[in-house]
């Protein structure tokens, strides 16, 4: 059987107890055999850790291809960004400013050194809101495949009639939707399933704070886009690739939908 | 310039398991920079380094799904007996075979064996020298979770080098 001091012996030995502790484990060291052994114990697993698990580091062609993607990143944004002036303002202006000052450098150094921009309250409202869907039976209120009975249930709902459309041939099932309350309004989601994940695709009257293109949080992807009037959000735990995929669909049949003026 | 990205390769080397191809370990890294990359307007200061190996993670764990749904996954037997060292020495000379090679690969496949909960926490912080604050961002455990992994870990991998050496004499051939 074990010391019951030895989870605090270990945390002395990694040097996360204060000075007072400290002392105090010493001191039963001193008394505890078995502590003694621990301490030599821990003492000789790290020494050969550290001494026989070397590793080679990064290959320099990995170092390149990820440069290379980085910069590509950037490139991308810096050209979509002119779109901004059209109400895209989920765009990351801080891209546009840093691109001037050298693409090659700046992904690189942009990814550690830059200081976030404030992206509110609000992501967090959408990350639990997400997670609120998942428990069981929280999913949706209508429950069904048809856009024509999912969107016009909005209208009785939500403050807002978003863009509904099923894309199950492309792999998103459309699930059905469910009315939510975060940011003082009603919001509407539309559930998607892709795989074994679900989408949550929040539609909110737009023109509060702006939000980043594209974030993650406690592990959920976000993307963000504005169409018309409407804040989009979409928000799973899909990888990007698919994520984007949805949004893609989402943004061309809300295109289609938007009135003429 | 890019940052942690040898930490960074070696944590992912880790995880893919100390024998899967280095292939495994490039794909993880880059799908994870590129993830920092978009979504590092949402890192508010913090531990950037911290951050970033919980992406590794997180990228990494994707990888695994991807692959189990695939149903490429080798059984734990057959995953074991291609946990490779990572030093490896390219000749067959027997000759050229030292004593600490030998420890070497010995070690690098017992850690390797750890359960990865166990693996990661002890790499975390015996490699890369992380608090068991930053541990617990990392892994998304509680600190005393940590602790009690580490612990265990370190006891498990302590008993199967004592078995070792003791079951078989490593002796210079
Ligand atoms: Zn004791």
């Amino acid at each position: 059987m074990q010391c019951a001091e030895a989870l605090r012996v270990q945390a002395y030995f990694d040097g996360e107890v204060d000075a007072l502790a400290a002392l105090d484990v010493e001191r039963h060291a001193e008394h505890c055999p078995e502590c003694r052994v621990l301490l030599e114990e821990l003492t000789a697993t790290r020494a050969r850790m550290r001494s026989q698990l070397e590793f080679p580091g990064a290959p320099a062609q990995l170092r390149t291809s990820i440069q290379r993607l980085l910069d590509a990143e950037t490139g991308a944004a810096r050209r979509a960004a002119p779109r901004a002036r059209f109400g895209w303002s989920g765009l990351p202006l801080w891209l546009g400013g840093f691109a001037a000052a050298g693409a090659a450098l700046s992904a690189a150094v942009l990814l550690f050194l830059v200081a976030p921009a404030a992206t509110g309250p609000l992501l967090d409202d959408l990350v639990s809101a997400h997670v609120r869907s998942l428990m069981p039976l929280h999913l949706t209120d209508v429950v069904s495949t048809d856009r024509h009975t999912v969107k016009p249930w909005f209208a009785g709902q939500a403050d807002v009639s978003p863009v509904v459309a099923d894309f199950a041939d492309q792999g998103y099932r459309l699930v059905g939707g469910r009315a939510d309350y975060f940011d003082h309004q009603r919001v509407a989601a539309v559930v998607y399933q892709h795989g074994a994940h679900i989408i949550n695709v929040f539609a909110f009257a737009s023109g509060r704070q702006p939000l980043p293109q594209y974030t993650s949080r406690s592990g959920y992807h976000i993307a963000c886009w504005k169409l018309g009037n409407l804040q989009y959000c979409a928000i799973s735990d899909t990888g990007w690739d698919e994520l984007q995929a949805l949004t893609r669909l989402l943004r061309a049949a809300g295109s289609a939908d938007l009135p003429r003026q | 310039m890019l940052p942690h990205l040898d930490a960074a390769y070696r944590f992912a080397r880790w995880l893919a398991g100390a024998g899967a191809g280095s292939g495994d370990a490039d794909d993880i890294v880059q799908d994870a920079f590129l993830r920092a990359f978009r979504a590092f307007d949402s890192l508010r200061g913090g531990d950037v380094k911290a951050w970033l190996f919980t992406i590794v993670r997180n990228c990494h764990a994707t990888a695994v799904q991807q692959r189990q749904r695939r149903g490429a996954v080798p059984l734990a037997e057959e995953h074991l007996e291609t946990m490779r060292p990572v030093v490896e020495d390219a000749a067959t000379d027997p000759e050229s075979v030292t004593a600490a090679a030998e420890e070497r690969r010995t070690l690098a496949r017992l850690v390797s064996a750890l359960p990865e909960e166990h693996r990661e926490v002890l790499l975390l912080r015996e490699m890369e020298d992380m608090s068991y604050r930053e541990i617990a961002q990392v892994t998304q455990v509680p600190i005393g979770t940590v602790m009690s992994r580490l612990a265990r870990a370190r006891a498990t991998l302590r008993g199967k080098w004592l078995e070792q050496s003791a079951g078989e004499p490593r002796a210079v051939r």
